[in-house]
């Protein structure tokens, strides 16, 4: 193999114009993601949106149709999975029941030949890395949900692979859990350095974890960035809805005078140079203001509550406008009750406009 | 008032006592319907053919109630019945292998096909099932002969030059006990493998697992208790048959279950039929118990 040397300056990973389909689904369209030594890269997106058949395809559990895969420059695609340098944290764990912790994560190491004199130090460090110290003689039945995806992650971690591949490891766990699990992911990475690819639904994990943020939509990438670019700069309407909560509004433009499709007009501050036609326009339920704090914004509505939810943290209350229907987010109760009329307003900034 | 303390302490340990009671009689309890039926028809019946077994054989009489150790003995001594013995285990142990390890192919085969085949391949394995143990013995028949199918097949294919039977041989024998207890087998290891999560294969992979290793070091250790039960299961049955041995293998080919029938039906020899039995039921319990402790300890690896 000439082309399979590494070089010591290539990303750890490079996924070029990867494509693989099941029937006449394409469920892996175009993908190309270099992932840098050290990188935390995400794959965020519905389900059924290519992100897990993209690590299953690096993994090698998959067969690409076309494009490469470069692992430190070098092209793996045709290796089976057993010979590629990656290691996957798999959602249900996927422990070998008839083994215990230690012989789990010993697995690895002695497929990869390390002396047998070397195995129990390097066992043990990587079981006080997740915290299971004392756990090696304990079967997987033993050990609870998230212990269990702690020595799954020992037991990936402690062969060094070049990228770790992470598919949706804590999407079985509960909330609680979870956190807790991701910020320790999280503790791994900054201390250890890993390369890791990870693949999630949940965009809490995908924020607080990531160093880019990919998002994916129907076997693309729709937008690959930091976490605070996706949120904030999302690239298309598809990113925008599926990043945080938004409320969406049809409105119809005419010689730069908006209205509702019910043809009531709106006094939106809008830039100039928007085309007319329909638009679908968008907000954020948590930048609304209502009331009396609504006079110093640039844009306002007079708005009917139409109901109050109770969410813990706020109150969701959901308006109607006219032919409008939309949702605000309040920290506390103000004190208002069903039917009133109220105020409704937002900065210029904080709406975003698509058709 | 000093009483009081210790009255009630005597009435708390009788409630106690009551409860323990109650807890330990709840299992017999549940099992009483299984339990009733396995004593009335399995238990009972068991026990008669022992006594049975001791009676006396004088003459041309069924049986005469009495107490001999002579039908065991003769079972020891006599070659014939010693042979049948060796016959008989040998023919279980090497079919009940083959079938297991034909069974545990198509098994695999059948687990790591995508769910739309799944159906149509137990239905095929359903198929033998379908059809009495006679007509599939008449199918052979069809079969093995010099002017059976085989023969004709092998023939215009050109692997053999004339004519062949393979009727009435060990292989015969084996061939048609195979075919009896692999419907069995096979079910009994595809529904080991159901409980087996897949991905286990690919995190042996992804560790660097070459597939044989996977094979060695996971799928095998897994399936280890279904493929001691398929075999179990398929060597119960081969022991006890004697239809399809007796009637494709040669007539040297004689099994325990075909010298119980001889002597029950054609020599009315009911005591040696009866301690025949209770060597062969006797035997099969030994190598039931002994594939047992072969089992792992636990005897689930989920929680």
């Amino acid at each position: 193999m000439a082309e399979a040397h590494t070089a010591p300056d290539a990303p750890a990973l490079e996924l070029d114009r990867i494509r693989r389909s099941f029937g006449n689904v394409l469920a892996v369209d175009d993908v190309s993601i270099d992932v840098a030594k050290g990188e935390f890269v995400t794959l965020l997106g519905p389900s059924g949106s290519g992100k897990t058949s993209t690590l299953r395809l690096i993994g090698g559990f998959e067969e690409l149709e076309s494009g490469a895969i470069k692992i430190n420059g070098a092209r793996i695609d045709h290796l089976p999975a057993y010979q590629r340098d990656t290691a996957t944290i798999f959602q249900s764990g996927a422990l070998f029941p008839h083994k215990t912790v230690a012989e789990n994560i010993a697995y690895g190491l002695r497929m990869r030949g390390i002396p047998k004199a070397e195995m129990p130090a390097r066992i043990k460090r990587s079981l006080e890395m997740v915290r299971l110290g004392g756990y090696e003689e304990r079967y997987p039945s033993q050990l609870s949900g998230g212990q269990k995806q702690r020595v799954a992650l020992a037991r990936s971690m402690v062969v060094q692979p070049t990228i770790l591949l992470f598919d949706e490891p804590l999407s079985a766990l509960d909330l609680s859990l979870r956190l807790q699990l991701r910020s320790e992911i999280r503790r791994l990475h900054d201390e250890i350095g890993f390369s890791a690819i990870y693949v999630t639904h949940d965009q809490g994990e995908a924020m607080a974890m990531s160093s880019r943020v990919a998002v994916m939509n129907k076997g693309r990438i729709e937008q690959i960035d930091r976490p605070d670019r996706i949120f904030h700069a999302p690239a298309n309407e598809f990113v925008h809805t599926f990043i945080g909560e938004s409320c969406c509004l049809p409105i119809r433009l005419a010689d730069g005078k908006a209205a509702d499709l019910a043809g009531a007009p709106l006094a939106l501050r809008l830039r100039e140079d928007q085309a007319d036609g329909d638009w679908r326009l968008y907000l954020r339920p948590a930048r609304l203001k209502l009331g009396a704090q609504a006079v110093q914004t640039e844009n306002r509505l007079a708005a009917r509550i139409h109901f109050i939810e109770f969410l813990g943290d706020f109150h969701r209350y959901h308006l109607k406008a006219g032919a409008l229907e939309f949702f605000a987010d309040q920290p506390g109760d103000l004190g208002h009750s069903i039917g009133t009329e109220i105020d409704v307003g937002w900065q210029s900034a904080d709406m975003r406009l698509y058709r | 008032m000093m009483q009081q303390p210790a009255e009630a302490d005597a009435l708390f340990d009788a409630a106690r006592r009551r409860v323990k009671r109650r807890e330990r009689l709840t299992p017999w309890l549940m099992m009483a319907p299984a339990l009733a039926i396995i004593i009335v028809f399995f238990g009972l019946p068991t026990l008669y053919m022992a006594r049975m077994s001791f009676n006396l054989h004088p003459d041309q009489r069924l049986y005469v109630p009495g107490f001999t150790l002579e039908h065991y003995l003769s079972l020891l001594t006599d070659p014939l019945f010693t042979g049948a013995l060796w016959t008989t285990i040998k023919l279980a142990f090497v079919s009940s292998i083959f079938t297991v390890l034909i069974g545990y192919a198509f098994a695999l085969l059948v687990w790591l096909q995508p769910a739309k085949w799944r159906f149509a391949f137990i239905a095929l394995a359903l198929c033998p099932l379908l059809i009495s143990e006679i007509s599939i013995i008449f199918g052979w028949w069809m079969f093995f002969p010099k002017n059976g199918l085989l023969s004709y097949a092998l023939l215009s294919t050109g692997v053999i030059e004339d004519k062949i039977s393979l009727m009435y041989t060990e292989f015969a024998a084996f061939v048609g006990l195979i075919y009896v207890t692999l419907p069995f087998c096979f079910f009994i290891l595809l529904s080991i493998f159901d409980g087996i999560d897949k991905r286990m294969l690919e995190a042996s992979a992804d560790l660097g697992a070459a597939p044989f290793r996977t094979a060695w070091e996971v799928l095998l250790p897994l399936t280890r208790t279904g493929i001691l039960v398929a075999f179990a299961q398929s060597f119960i049955w081969s022991m006890g048959t004697y239809a399809t041995p007796s009637a494709l293998g040669p007539d040297t080919l004689w099994t325990v279950g075909y010298m119980i029938q001889e002597q029950m039906l054609g020599k009315h020899n009911w005591p040696k039929a009866a301690a025949f039995s209770m060597v062969l039921a006797v035997g099969v319990a030994i190598v039931m118990m002994f594939i047992r402790s072969l089992m792992w300890k636990r005897t689930s690896f989920h929680a």
